[in-house]
């Protein structure tokens, strides 16, 4: 990764078609150093922000990675635009840490704002999408397509802003 | 009108008066604090208070000054109701009244004495408020809440009332009382008695740590209050008063659009009407007449207790953005609910007034979410602790977002299954598994529950679904258990 782990203030991309292949706990880390580094300069410990996860984010194992269970907040919308505007908000809001997004679909002009938003509220958007996605256009600065391999989760970089595409080494997730 | 009686009215004006400008200005208390940000240019514009008195040598001025009322006649029945009246009525000497179950009520009166002047005379015309409602009271002045409290316990009705204003002579002053004044529980009174301690000044010659022990701490801490070392936060009473306004309009308004325009002033006089209350509404309700057919209600719910025109501003739109008007409105009526005391915590003017266009609190975002999503669809979780997974997270809609929270601290109860992996996702129920997993770790016995009938005995395992299974995630990694009982194989998890 150019610089050296996960970009802030900008919007990732998973793609993967099923869950359990440790794509949250990719990010587990980042979620945490996010909520301790912003919340230093601001005082107040900033949100985690989960939209539309596919199953019930389990509490106990948040907690056991570090999360910060205060900090958290699901939201649960009723339809893929109210969950893009959810996340235009949080990102944009400056109280978020990070936004993860769960969607099927969506197309590049939404894509565009939830980068903008994140760019604004100085927040990190991460969004889980299929894998069919794959060739077409997005905004997000890095992508990576996550995959069951044998015997470890494959992690290809398809889009690195500043940095070079490829194959990523994972240890077991 | 006799010539008295008018003198007394304008004393009484005088009185009233003085004592808003008192609210404005007070600022010991914490309630008060909220206010003094809003209130400071009405502060600025009102004359200078005059210097404050020179203190007299080897007087001990107090921060404090409580003036206890004490109603013997009050019932309990009606005690509550009658207290929250005779609040309004305490009103007009201070910002700070405070209601003392089952029958007194508290004022600190230091922050009205340069306008309502010297003790003495203050606690006088307190004292006649009462008379004039016919009231029987007993009251005293005093320093600390406790004190004031005790004296005025043990008043009678014709004598003279106490006022001590000077630290020094508090205990001098408390030594004479009965020990029956604290209205301490009747066991710890006939322990006292055993004792041969009738007086509160024998009562504070003992020794502090043998009277921890024989009676309580909480006893000690009762003197220390009593005597001012130990300050007793109160809490303030406020007013049972709502925001309520009509507004009809001359011509039928039928686009949210210009509603919203209408409601502009509204809410500005709304959050005026907060602001100088010190108070905040959680809750608001727009009612939208139309020419006929039922009118159309919009219920609005903050996160938190709020003052703060552009958050009422903000959950409004939202809500009105989504209204789909039925019949062309007619006229409409803001209504609050019930207003509650700001305390610090809720207090987000600075970030109010700082960013008028720029960055939302957390209240701010997670409002503007409710109001468009639903109020279910915002939760945050809990860790329990608990063995059974399933009861080991709870959801809860009553966000912790009044409190800040400093960086690094940890609020949650560190229960994380003692190492033992716990996936990200917990399936709603268990899910029947065929065979043919992979078992990769365990087993994690997990026995527990069987006192509350949701008992369960598992072995939980972390496994691996072989690539090319049908119908399952491929090769994810699972959280799975078999059923001691049934031998059954279930689906409880997924380490994503």
């Amino acid at each position: 990764m150019p610089g050296g782990g996960w970009p802030t203030a900008s919007l990732i991309e998973v793609l993967l078609d099923d869950t359990g292949l440790g794509e949250v706990q990719l990010f587990l880390p980042a979620l945490v150093e996010c909520q301790r580094r912003v919340g230093q300069t601001s005082g107040d410990a900033p949100w985690l922000v989960w939209i539309a996860p596919p199953h019930e984010p389990y509490a106990p194992a948040l907690a056991q990675a570090g999360i910060e269970l205060t900090r958290l907040l699901i939201v649960r919308p009723a339809s893929a635009t109210e969950a893009l505007w959810a996340a235009e908000q949080a990102l944009g809001s400056g109280v978020c840490a990070a936004v993860l997004l769960w969607l099927k679909g969506t197309d590049d002009r939404w894509l565009r704002r939830l980068k903008l938003a994140a760019e604004a509220g100085g927040a990190l958007g991460v969004l889980f999408r299929p894998e069919r996605h794959r060739f077409e256009s997005s905004p997000a600065s890095l992508r990576l397509v996550m995959s069951k391999g044998e015997p470890e989760t494959r992690l290809d970089l398809i889009k690195v802003q500043g940095g070079r595409p490829g194959p990523v080494e994972l240890g077991s997730p | 009108m006799n010539r008295r009686a008018k003198r007394r009215q304008e004393a009484e004006a005088d009185a009233r008066r003085g004592a808003r400008r008192a609210r404005a200005q007070d600022g010991h208390a914490s309630i008060s604090r909220t206010a003094d940000l809003f209130a400071a240019p009405a502060a600025s514009a009102a004359p200078a208070p005059p210097a404050p008195a020179p203190q007299t040598a080897g007087r001990k001025r107090a921060q404090q000054l409580w003036y206890a009322a004490v109603f013997p006649q009050l019932t309990e029945a009606d005690a509550d109701l009658m207290l929250q009246k005779l609040c309004l009525h305490a009103q007009r000497f201070t910002s700070f009244v405070s209601i003392e179950p089952p029958n007194a009520l508290l004022l600190e009166i230091k922050g009205s004495l340069q306008l309502l002047g010297p003790p003495e005379t203050l606690h006088a015309n307190i004292d006649a408020c009462w008379r004039r409602l016919e009231l029987p009271v007993r009251s005293a002045t005093a320093p600390s809440t406790l004190a004031a409290l005790w004296f005025a316990r043990s008043g009678t009705h014709t004598g003279r009332s106490v006022v001590i204003e000077d630290l020094a002579t508090l205990p001098g002053r408390l030594a004479e009382l009965p020990i029956a004044c604290t209205a301490w529980s009747i066991e710890r009174l006939q322990t006292l008695r055993a004792m041969g301690v009738t007086r509160m000044g024998e009562l504070l010659r003992l020794p502090r740590a043998g009277l921890a022990r024989r009676l309580s701490q909480a006893a000690v801490q009762d003197l220390d209050i009593a005597l001012a070392r130990q300050p007793a936060p109160r809490r303030a009473f406020v007013p049972r008063e709502r925001f309520r306004e009509r507004c009809d309009f001359e011509s039928e308004i039928e686009t949210v659009a210009y509603l919203e325009k209408a409601l502009e002033p509204v809410i500005e006089r709304c959050a005026q009407f907060l602001r100088e209350r010190q108070a905040g509404v959680q809750t608001l309700r727009l009612t939208l007449r139309h020419r006929e057919g039922p009118a159309t209600c919009v219920h609005l719910g903050l996160a938190s207790i709020t003052s703060e025109r552009r958050r009422l501003t903000d959950v409004l739109t939202q809500k009105l953005g989504r209204l789909e008007l039925p019949k062309p409105v007619r006229s409409m009526e803001l209504k609050s609910g019930a207003l509650q005391p700001l305390s610090a915590g809720s207090l987000d003017a600075f970030a109010g007034l700082a960013g008028s266009g720029g960055r939302d609190t957390a209240p701010q975002l997670v409002e503007r979410l409710r109001a468009r999503l639903g109020e279910e669809a915002v939760y945050g979780v809990v860790s329990i602790p608990e063995h059974r997974p399933e009861a080991a997270w709870r959801r809860v809609h009553e966000l912790p977002l009044a409190f800040p929270l400093r960086a690094g601290e940890k609020t949650a109860a560190q229960n994380a299954g003692d190492g033992m992996p716990r996936p990200v996702w917990l399936l709603e129920a268990p899910l029947p598994l065929a065979d043919g997993l992979i078992l990769e770790e365990g087993p994690e016995r997990i026995e527990s529950g069987w006192w509350d009938g949701r008992g369960v005995a598992r072995d939980y395992y972390v496994a691996r679904t072989p690539v090319g299974a049908p119908r399952q995630p491929q090769g994810a990694k699972l959280w799975v258990f078999q059923e001691r009982q049934s031998r059954r194989w279930y689906l409880h998890g997924v380490f994503a």
